[in-house]
C-alpha cells in the first residue's frame, strides 16, 4: 500500500472528461470517487462505461478534460499514477500461451510494489490453477487471474469493467467478497461497471447511471432504496395524478404503481381515499432497471 | 522496456525455433537435391541461409499479429512503461527476431565451411544483404499497423506520413536489390530500417488509444 498522499485526496476525480468517436460522444463527465467507496457505473451497452474506465486507466487519451488518481494526473506519458491503479478489463493482454503462474511471474517483475505474499494469498483464495495456459482457462479463472494481477501490487484504486459478467454464482460471490474486503480499510476505492444489476445490492455504496455517454444520475444506494416503493391500491377513479409515480398499471379499480417518492405518493392516496393500500420495498437492482428503462426524465427528477 | 522485450522474445522462441527448423529442413532438402541428383548443376549457394533469415522475418509478422490479438499494450501499460518504451518493444522485437535468424544463418555458414572445407566468402556478403533487406521488411509490419491506427484515431496527417514512409521504404528496399552486396545497398537498407523504426515510434507515441 502506498502512503505518499494524504487521505483527504480523492481516489479518482474526473473533470470535464470528454471523448468523441464517430457516432458516439462521451461526456463531459465530472465525477469524484472518495477512498473507501464502491461506485457502480451502471448503464446499457454502449453507454460509455468501458470508455470511461479506459480513460481512467490511461488506456485512452480523452479529447478534453482529464482524470486524477490520488492527486496524480492520468496520462500514458506519466506512469506514476499506475502505482495506485489496478485495472481488470474484459481482455487483459496476458501471454495467452503461457501459464497463469508464468504470467504472474512476469507481472511481479513488471510492477513496482508487487507482493508475492499478497499474490499467493489471492491465488489460494481463488483456487486459481497456476499451471494452466491462459488460453485454456475458463472465463471465471481468467477473471480471477486478472484480479490477482491487478491487486498484488497494492493499488488503492481498483477499476473493474464488467468483472462478474459470465461468472457462475459461486465465483461471482467470491469475487464480490474480495472487493468488499478491499474497501473495508477506508483507504481503497473501487469503481466498477456492470449490467449484472444484482451485484449492486451486494457491494455498491453509490451508483452512477450512464446513458448515451452522459452521467444522468449519481446517488447513494441507501438513498435510492429508502424512497422507491411499489404500491398497490384500490381506487375507482380512472385518471389519477400521483406525484413521484414512474410506472402505473391498472386493471379496473386495482392499481399498481412504482414511485420514486413513496411519502408523497402515499399522502396523495390518503387524500384520494384509496383502499387496500399495500406498500412493498424494491431491491436496488429493480430500481436501477426502472431508472434505466425510464431514461433521462426519471434520472433528472431524481437529481 | 528490456524486461518486456526479453519476455516477448522468450514467448516467441518456440515460433522462431520452429521457423528456423522448417527453413533448415528446406535448405537441407535443396542441398541434397543439388549434391545427390546426377543432373543437378551448381551449389546451393546462399539459399539455405536466405531461408533462415526469411523464417526470422515471417516469425516477426506472426509475433506482431499475436501481440495485437492478445492486446499486449494493455498488459504492459499496467506497469511503469511509457508509450515510447512500448513502441521500443514493438520495433525492437522484429529486429531481434530477424537478427537471431541471421545469427543462425551465420552459424550454418560457418558449419558448412568447417564440414566441407569450402569457404565461399561471397555468401557472407549475401547473408549481410538479405539480413538488411529482411530487417527492413520486418519493420514494415509495425509501421503499417501504426499508420492504420493513426487513421482510425483521426490523426490524418500522421497516417499519411506513415503510409508515405511505408511506400517509400518498400521502393527503396526494392532498389537495394540492384545494389546488393554493395555499399549503396547496405546504406539504403540501413536508412529504411532506421527511418521505419523512428516513424513507427513517433506514430505510437501519438496514439490516443492503447487498448491494443
Amino acid at each position: 500500500m502506498n502512503g505518499h498522499q494524504p487521505r483527504t485526496t480523492a481516489a479518482a476525480r474526473l473533470s470535464g472528461l470528454t471523448k468523441r468517436w464517430p457516432g458516439f460522444h462521451l461526456g463531459p463527465l465530472d465525477l469524484t470517487l472518495e477512498p473507501g467507496t464502491v461506485l457502480a457505473l451502471v448503464g446499457p451497452n454502449g453507454a460509455g462505461k468501458t470508455t470511461t474506465l479506459n480513460c481512467m486507466a490511461g488506456l485512452i487519451v480523452p479529447d478534453e478534460g482529464g482524470t486524477e488518481v490520488f492527486g496524480a494526473a492520468v496520462h500514458p506519458d506519466r506512469p506514476d499514477y499506475r502505482r495506485d491503479v489496478g485495472y481488470v478489463g474484459e481482455e487483459n493482454g496476458f501471454f495467452q500461451r503461457w501459464t497463469a503462474g508464468r504470467n504472474l511471474d512476469f507481472m511481479a517483475e513488471l510492477l513496482p510494489g508487487w507482493s508475492q505474499d499478497r499474490a499467493r494469498r489471492l491465488v489460494e483464495r481463488f483456487a486459481l490453477p497456476l499451471g494452466k495456459p491462459v488460453n485454456k482457462l475458463s472465463r471465471g479463472n481468467r477473471t480471477k487471474l486478472a484480479l490477482v494481477a491487478a491487486l498484488a501490487h497494492g493499488p488503492r484504486l481498483l477499476l473493474l469493467d464488467e468483472p462478474t459478467a459470465g461468472l457462475d454464482p459461486v465465483v461471482r460471490a467470491e469475487v464480490l467478497d474480495v472487493l468488499w474486503e478491499i474497501t473495508e480499510d477506508g483507504e481503497h476505492a473501487v469503481l466498477y461497471s456492470t449490467h449484472v444489476l444484482s451485484d449492486i445490492n451486494r457491494i455498491a455504496d453509490e451508483l452512477a447511471f450512464l446513458r448515451d455517454g452522459q452521467l444522468v444520475l449519481r446517488t447513494g444506494r441507501e438513498e435510492l432504496s429508502e424512497r422507491w416503493r411499489r404500491v398497490s391500491f384500490r381506487l375507482q377513479e380512472e385518471d389519477v395524478e400521483l406525484e413521484g409515480v414512474v410506472e402505473h398499471r391498472r386493471v379496473r379499480a386495482e392499481h399498481q404503481v412504482i414511485t420514486r417518492d413513496a411519502a408523497a405518493t402515499l399522502q396523495r392516496l390518503t387524500e384520494l381515499g384509496a383502499e387496500a393500500v399495500e406498500v412493498s420495498r424494491m431491491s436496488v437492482d429493480e430500481i436501477a432497471v426502472q431508472i434505466l428503462k425510464e431514461g433521462h426524465h426519471v434520472a433528472r427528477a431524481e437529481s | 522496456m528490456w524486461h518486456a522485450l526479453r519476455a516477448e522474445l522468450v514467448y516467441f522462441r518456440p515460433w522462431l525455433l520452429g521457423g528456423l527448423g522448417i527453413a533448415a529442413g528446406v535448405g537441407a532438402l535443396l542441398m541434397g537435391i543439388i549434391w545427390f541428383v546426377p543432373d543437378a548443376d551448381g551449389t546451393p549457394g546462399f539459399l539455405p541461409e536466405m531461408f533462415l533469415i526469411i523464417a526470422g522475418m515471417v516469425v516477426s509478422f506472426i509475433a506482431q499479429s499475436y501481440r495485437w490479438e492478445e492486446r499486449r499494450a494493455r498488459l504492459l501499460l499496467a506497469g511503469p512503461l511509457t508509450p515510447r518504451q512500448l513502441a521500443g518493444v514493438t520495433v525492437l522485437l522484429p529486429a531481434c527476431l530477424v537478427g537471431l535468424a541471421a545469427l543462425a544463418a551465420l552459424v550454418k555458414f560457418g558449419l558448412f565451411a568447417l564440414v566441407t572445407g569450402q569457404l565461399e566468402l561471397a555468401n557472407l556478403g549475401f547473408i549481410g544483404a538479405f539480413t538488411g533487406e529482411f530487417l527492413g521488411y520486418a519493420q514494415m509490419g509495425p509501421l503499417a499497423q501504426e499508420a492504420t491506427a493513426a487513421r482510425r484515431q483521426g490523426r490524418g496527417r500522421a497516417a499519411v506520413l506513415g503510409w508515405t514512409v511505408f511506400v517509400g521504404a518498400v521502393l527503396v528496399l526494392g532498389a537495394t536489390m540492384v545494389f546488393r552486396n554493395a555499399i549503396q545497398g547496405y546504406l539504403g537498407q540501413l536508412m529504411v530500417v532506421v527511418t521505419a523504426m523512428a516513424v513507427t515510434v513517433w506514430l505510437y507515441e501519438g496514439r490516443t488509444d492503447f487498448t491494443r
